[in-house]
């Protein structure tokens, strides 16, 4: 495998990470953001101060980029997730630019605008997919627990989990900070990748792009969330020569959803055996249908 | 029998409205009560105080001897009231199952970390809340229907879902707001029956806001009527209904 | 010197309260925040910029076919993804979620086709210093913005409460089935609001243009315009107008007195002071839900 193809499945890993945290946030708990880029920047600098400042060991500082994201989540979460819709998003736009602006100006620590560079290359593709598969497994065991209905339960009608005995404020808290740990260790590892992170690989543009995917892959399908995230990234990765067009790909990505298909490629369903056996089981339908005619 | 649930001269006005205006009355443990009154009389409005879903302007309100004024809604739930609503509150596109199985899973809880690694209690709290919402929906008749989005079942059997997930919570004190409405006299019947069976069965508090007369006549020994936010009658159905003022308040002034 | 900056603060709220307004309109029909509506700014931008530039004209006509360019701009977008989505659900998730994909698209549009790089507009507009009444030096600029954003908003007063149509939105406002009950045709009423939104973001762009330079991401501007509105009040128009003059006040006062870095931090932290204290802001609609 040579080492463009590693680097496109490192990078696809990483961006699956974030994707899966913010598709349980905004997909399963049904609180839109658009500022989780935020917590990909508390997490990569955490690990990047760390591993070349401190010379922690990168998978120490990884973590310590998740939690620390995860925490960051927590304390802003308490306040402003008691907004309801609209006012929400605007806040976590707001919440998003404005780590991105303290981390521009912090120059002290972060370095500011002109980056951080020099940081050890430690995302290797082994390194990513590990991570990827333990926290991906762990977010499927975690929808499909009394946690996940709850979570669920959120997002379709917070009145009514409320009068089924749920603090519907601590939940929501709670996913948000589960998503903020995943958007951490993705951003730790994006800084491994790239060996150099910049606030504004961190902005609204990307906070757009993750919503943009878990928006593509269904709002409440994990496995949607990955299959979305790997059309999509690949998609822009082919266009990378050309990377004006990426923005543009993914913008129009959720305007075209959202006008002729919302609940993206897979909706609420998980890719099962299922939910395989009904999309064949239809075709055939449509066949003996036609008259044998296709 | 000790009271379950008693309001003390509550008043709630939300700005210059007042929409309960000193109200009163004990529910006991183990009655099956009746809440009547004509459209904007404010039954909901005292439901909707009882679950803390507003906060009483002035009085109070106890459950099983205590003051839940204060409390928010989940911890006013998990004391043991549970409630059905005028116009349906089902998790429309999750199945019958996971409606009823989001409640009883209140009884088998377990930890983050297990919930993420399936290790631990997770199978068998799992296969608990499972079972215990299977066998509720046997009970009620949905059982075969289990796998079905919920919103996709008949109006009739939504309301019998409703009422199967709040039971789930294995309550003290049921709130039923209106699980007649929109159904047929044929429709009627079943309910009845099925709240009869609910409540011998299931050894609880039943509290009914109903504009089925014939229902709550029937089946509910105590009644309070309400108008304009305030009671103008409480007793036996017979009471009720030879009582000038329910009889005022539903034809109007006899001119 | 606080003149100074007062007079530069008024004169950057009042292009705020431009967007802010046309945000703030549509936020009170729909009940959704129209994150695209920077784009309409920069639209308007762009074509001053090229009638100008290109041929050549005067800046009143190139104003004009801003405004009307980018009014029409916002009709397009609303009937080509908005209308679709709005008449299969009431939820305005999906919209929301839209309008974040349209801002995208038109910022990324003007990058691919013209390029990214910064525009100075030709010098039509008049920059010079004016010494106000002896107290303090300001430009001719800040003063002109000022006041052209006035004359702008009492043109929307006017329109809003002297004509049919100012009388269908505000009736709109209240409650956009009921009035569409009433005989207003919704689809109109709505394009009619989305074309007074854009022209509006038109005039704020050319003035912002000035200031700032033209460049496809200008419309991230609008960001802040959202700030003012909802700190005025998300869905009222005289709030948007208070939230955007306060902001303006609060960036130009930070710049001079403290710094310019601290500038942007104190548009969001006075974003996260309202949301957490008053998050329907001075005199925003309150969005209660029936039990």
């Amino acid at each position: 495998m040579d080492g463009y193809t590693t680097g496109i499945i490192t990078l696809l890993a990483i961006n699956c990470i974030a994707a899966l945290g913010v598709s349980l946030f905004t997909g399963f708990t049904g609180v839109f953001t658009l500022g989780h880029a935020g917590y990909m920047a508390i997490g990569a600098y955490t690990a990047a101060i760390l591993t070349v400042q401190y010379e922690v060991n990168f998978i120490g500082a990884i973590i310590a980029g998740g939690i620390l994201a995860m925490v960051f989540a927590y304390l802003i979460g308490i306040p402003t997730l008691k907004l309801v819709g609209d006012y929400y998003t605007i806040a976590s736009l707001g919440l998003g630019e404005a780590i991105r602006l303290v981390i521009e100006n912090w120059e002290g620590v972060t370095r500011g605008a002109r980056g951080y560079p020099g940081i050890e290359n430690y995302s290797t593709m082994p390194v990513a997919l590990t991570f990827l598969v333990i926290m991906a497994v762990g977010m499927f065991f975690l929808v499909n627990s009394s946690f996940g209905r709850a979570f669920k339960a959120c997002r379709d009608d917070y009145v009514a989990a409320s009068l089924l005995g749920f603090n519907t404020a601590k939940f929501r808290v709670f996913s948000l900070a589960i998503s903020g740990f995943y958007c951490g260790v993705s951003g730790a590892l994006l800084g491994g990748f790239m060996s150099f992170i910049q606030p504004v690989m961190f902005d609204m543009a990307k906070s757009t792009e993750l919503v943009s995917i878990v928006v593509f892959g269904g709002l409440g399908s994990m496995s949607g969330c990955l299959i979305g995230t790997t059309i999509l990234t690949l998609v822009t990765e082919i266009f990378r020569p050309i990377s004006q067009y990426r923005m543009l790909v993914y913008g129009l990505v959720l305007v075209l959803v959202m006008v002729l298909r919302p609940e993206g490629i897979m909706g609420t369903n998980e890719l099962t055996k299922d939910y395989i056996k009904s999309i064949f089981s239809r075709r055939k339908k449509i066949t003996a249908e036609d008259g044998g005619v296709r | 029998m000790s009271a379950i649930l008693e309001l003390k001269d509550v008043n709630k006005s939300f700005g210059g409205v007042q929409a309960v205006k000193d109200m009163s009355f004990v529910i006991e443990t183990g009655e099956l009560a009746g809440l009547i009154g004509p459209n904007g009389a404010g039954k909901t409005t005292i439901f909707n105080l009882v679950t803390g879903v507003y906060d009483v302007t002035s009085g109070e309100i106890e459950f099983k001897g205590k003051n839940i004024n204060r409390l928010k809604t989940y911890q006013v739930i998990s004391l043991g009231v549970a409630r059905t609503f005028q116009n349906l509150r089902l998790f429309a596109a999750s199945s019958v199952l996971d409606n009823v199985m989001t409640a009883a899973q209140q009884h088998y809880k377990y930890s983050f970390f297990e919930a993420v690694s399936h290790l631990g209690r997770w199978k068998s709290m799992e296969k608990a809340t499972r079972d215990e919402s299977m066998e509720l929906l046997e009970r009620v008749g949905l059982a075969d229907r289990a796998d079905q989005a919920a919103g996709n079942l008949p109006y009739g059997l939504q309301r019998r879902l409703e009422i199967a997930r709040a039971i789930s919570l294995r309550p003290d004190l049921l709130l039923l707001d209106e699980p007649a409405a929109g159904m047929n006299a044929e429709e009627v019947e079943q309910l009845n029956e099925l709240i009869k069976l609910i409540h011998s069965d299931f050894n609880l508090t039943i509290l009914l806001i109903e504009h089925h007369m014939d229902m709550v006549m029937e089946i509910c020994p105590h009644i309070v009527c309400m108008n304009f936010g305030a009671k103008i009658a409480e007793g036996s159905p017979d009471e009720i209904q030879s009582h000038p003022e329910v009889l005022k308040a539903y034809l109007g002034e006899e001119e | 010197m606080i003149i100074q900056q007062v007079i530069n603060g008024l004169s950057l709220g009042s292009v705020y309260a431009l967007i802010a307004v046309g945000y703030s309109l549509v936020y009170s029909i729909l009940l959704f925040s129209n994150f695209a509506h920077g784009g309409f700014l920069v639209i308007g931008g762009y074509i001053c910029y090229f009638v100008l530039k290109g041929a050549g004209m005067n800046i009143w006509t190139a104003s004009f076919a801003a405004l009307i360019g980018a009014g029409v701009s916002a009709v397009i977008v609303e009937r080509l993804a908005y209308k679709p989505i709005r008449e299969r659900t009431p939820i305005t998730l999906y919209m929301l979620i839209a309008s974040m994909g349209m801002s995208i698209v038109i910022e990324n549009i003007f990058v691919v086709t013209v390029g990214g790089r910064f525009r100075a507009l030709p010098p039509v507009i008049p920059t010079q210093p004016v010494n106000f009444f002896g107290l303090a030096t300001t430009s001719a600029f800040d003063l002109l913005s000022l006041v052209t954003a006035v004359v702008f908003l009492v043109g929307l007063q006017l329109f809003l409460s002297k004509t049919k149509w100012g009388l269908a939105i505000r009736a709109a406002s209240y409650n956009l089935r009921t009035a569409g009950l009433m005989g207003v045709n919704v689809n109109r009423l709505i394009s009619i609001v989305f074309f007074v939104a854009g022209l509006l973001a038109g005039v704020g762009g050319i003035f912002l243009s000035v200031r700032y330079t033209l460049y496809p991401q200008l419309g991230m501007i609008t960001t802040k315009a959202f700030v003012a509105a909802v700190i005025g009040g998300l869905g009222s128009l005289p709030g948007a107008v208070v939230g955007s003059l306060i902001l303006g006040l609060a960036e130009m006062l930070t710049a001079g007195f403290i710094s310019s870095q601290f500038r942007d931090l104190v548009v969001f932290g006075l974003l996260i002071v309202t949301l957490i204290i008053r998050p329907t802001g001075l005199f925003g609609k309150s969005v209660g839900e029936k039990v």
